[in-house]
């Protein structure tokens, strides 16, 4: 059914003034309005995912946050288990009844404050080590390699690079970057700073030893925190590089012009860019820092899996989603399994905050696919 | 005056290196790693890599065929599902963008949706599949996997169909076409070039995805035979033989990484190649 005739038909005549938009609609064929419903239903579709997501965490995260409420965020003991053990009287030994040990059952506890606190730090320390490489190759690929000729060779390497799959890198930071930290780079690093006053923190630590407290010496192996941030760093520059080359291209060519006539050098120049475009460069950097946070499989495999929060970087850690998948699959008890859903909702409310800021600074209002990984 | 000129000049200078020096190491860092890759997992492959699926003998551990083609059913369960998803969801932000609220929402929440680490949908598909069902499944890695891929065509697809031009479909309504027939048979044919380079850009990232399939699909010794059962994917199949303990296992580890890198190469080299056709048609 085509229209023939652009007067309107009766049935099309309406109270309100007619439209063009109006005048389409009623004189549409069935198609279009199938056309229109498959469309809308997708979109409803597309808010519906978010919705499943945050009502599906969260109602399975309920009975956790009913428990312990915001304790959860503060604690830093993590036990699946119930644990039994002696009771102990109060002077502090072991209390016997008719030639028996007193034991009690104390039951499983879950807080969540020490993948918090390895998803923090091993993502601030990666991004301390991705941002300065990441601007300064952006800075590379505008304004230094389109007169060397290779800007297309290295920004195909780039995003090839920001498409290998997380296990990639972990395969390659569990065999390769490990062992070569805890045999060349650590023990340097701690034949330099090691005797440094102040520093002593990060090579040794202090530990309740069967009643007495030693200070011993901390075993480097490589599959630490420090190894994890690494790998992290590794992966997160392709994706701050491809963001940040993006928003320093859309520098209009009269700013960096401008800047040259008045007899700035190229640094001074640069820099007019860098400070031209901060917002979309903070965009980027935070897009790098959802990347880091939600970062999974590659982290789990360097980062050791270690419960609990000690000072020094060169020892094991866990991250919310590196604790996911250990400990998701084993979960049999519904307490853990709704620990495990807490933890779940945080990372997933803390993402949904990062890519919100960092989609508002980039794109700024325009839309702009390279937001979509 | 002169000296902090010289200083002006030799701190520009300076910051030219640093930025060169950057550039370069991160290059050759990169570069070292897929070197690396590359060279390990040739040296690990074998015939039987392709032809053989897992014997259960630590020193003689068989090939990962069962795994390659559980990745390619997977995607492609995904990508039956994804696509038009993504492509209908990519034409309503484009073509219906005069509607009143919802295109702005939509388009916000499909960009957050791209961001959502790859383990919590995982978890959704655990909890909305694998728990009604009883257990792990092809279905619901393939869910998973759908669901990760929706965004990304769709955001892509919309700018795809922004570029075509606006005289296309005033000239298709000007012919009398309605609207459907002017998005079905003047805007999407003309853009399908750039809108399949979208939908390989989702097809190579879901390819690599291990996260959301760990709770989902979980992995399998057997073919890929039955989608209600657990489901074989290289990417799972690697981390469980890497994180094992066994030599011949990390053997097959490396050298499906090898294969799993070529088939996104592959794809990316597509990519290009699409876009640069229809860069060069348009």
């Amino acid at each position: 059914m085509q229209r023939t005739s652009t007067t309107p038909t009766p049935d099309a005549v309406h109270d309100e003034p007619v439209s063009p938009q109006s005048l389409r609609a009623s004189s549409g064929s069935l198609g279009d309005t199938l056309l229109s419903l498959c469309a809308r239903g997708s979109a409803i579709l597309v808010i519906l995912m978010l919705a499943a997501l945050l009502i599906v965490v969260f109602v399975q995260a309920w009975p956790s946050i009913r428990s312990s409420g915001l304790s959860f965020l503060t604690s830093s003991e993590w036990r699946a288990n119930s644990l039994e053990r002696p009771v102990l009287g109060p002077d502090g030994k072991i209390v016997f009844k008719d030639g028996e040990m007193l034991t009690e059952t104390v039951p499983p506890t879950f807080g969540a404050l020490p993948v918090i606190y390895g998803t923090a730090v091993s993502s601030v320390l990666a991004l301390v080590v991705a941002v300065p490489f990441s601007f300064g190759t952006a800075l590379f690929l505008i304004r230094v390699a389109p007169k060397w000729k290779i800007s297309t060779p290295v920004s195909f390497l780039v995003e090839f690079l920001a498409a290998i799959p997380s296990i990639a890198f972990g395969i390659w930071g569990l065999f390769v970057l490990a062992p070569f930290l805890a045999q060349h780079v650590e023990p340097a690093i701690k034949t330099v700073l090691g005797p440094v006053p102040g520093l002593g923190w990060l090579f040794f630590e202090t530990v309740e030893l069967g009643g007495e407290t030693v200070t011993r010496e901390i075993p480097l192996t490589g599959r630490d925190l420090f190894c994890g941030s690494l790998v992290l760093a590794i992966m997160v520059i392709p994706i701050i590089t491809a963001v940040s080359r993006d928003v320093l291209r859309a520098v209009p060519r009269a700013q960096i012009e401008g800047t040259i006539a008045l007899g700035a050098t190229w640094w001074q120049s640069c820099w007019s860019m860098l400070h031209y475009s901060r917002s979309g460069l903070f965009g980027a950097v935070m897009l790098g820092l959802a990347r880091a946070a939600g970062e999974t499989m590659a982290v789990t495999m360097v980062i050791g899996n270690n419960m609990q929060i000690r000072a020094s970087p060169f020892l094991p850690a866990q991250t919310m989603s590196s604790l996911m998948a250990n400990e998701f699959a084993e979960a049999s008890d519904a307490g853990h399994r709704a620990a495990l859903l807490n933890v779940a909702l945080i990372l997933l409310l803390m993402s949904l905050f990062f890519n919100i800021i960092a989609r508002w600074l980039v794109v700024g209002g325009k839309s702009r696919s390279s937001m979509a990984h | 005056m002169i000296r902090s000129e010289r200083l002006r000049r030799g701190a520009s200078s300076l910051m030219y290196a640093v930025c060169v020096t950057f550039a370069l190491s991160i290059i050759i860092i990169l570069a070292f790693i897929t070197a690396y890759l590359v060279s390990i997992g040739f040296s690990s492959l074998t015939t039987e890599f392709f032809t053989e699926i897992p014997t259960g003998d630590i020193n003689n551990p068989g090939g990962m065929k069962h795994a390659i083609l559980g990745t390619l059913t997977l995607l492609g369960m995904a990508s039956v599902v994804g696509i038009p998803l993504g492509v209908l969801v990519g034409v309503y932000l484009s073509e219906y963008a005069a509607d009143r609220w919802l295109p702005g929402p939509v388009r916000f929440i499909a960009d957050v949706l791209a961001g959502v680490p790859s383990i919590v949908v995982g978890i959704l598909g655990y909890e909305l599949i694998v728990v009604p069902m009883g257990r792990f499944s092809g279905y619901a890695g393939a869910f998973a996997l759908a669901f990760i891929m929706i965004p990304i065509v769709a955001r892509t697809t919309e700018e795809m169909l922004r570029l075509v031009p606006h005289s296309y479909r005033e000239a298709s309504m000007g012919l009398g076409a309605t609207k459907s027939q002017t998005i079905l048979r003047v805007i999407l044919p003309s853009a399908t070039g750039s809108i399949v380079t979208g939908v390989m850009l989702a097809m190579a990232r879901i390819a690599g995805e291990t996260a959301p399939l760990l709770f989902t699909a979980l992995g399998s010794r057997l073919m890929p035979d039955d989608a209600g059962q657990p489901f074989p994917s290289l990417t799972v199949q690697i981390y469980t033989y890497a994180v094992g303990p066994y030599e011949a296992q990390r053997k097959l580890a490396w050298a499906g990484m090898l294969v799993l890198i070529a088939i996104l190469f592959l794809l990316n080299l597509l990519i290009r190649f699409l876009t640069s056709r229809s860069i060069r048609r348009a």
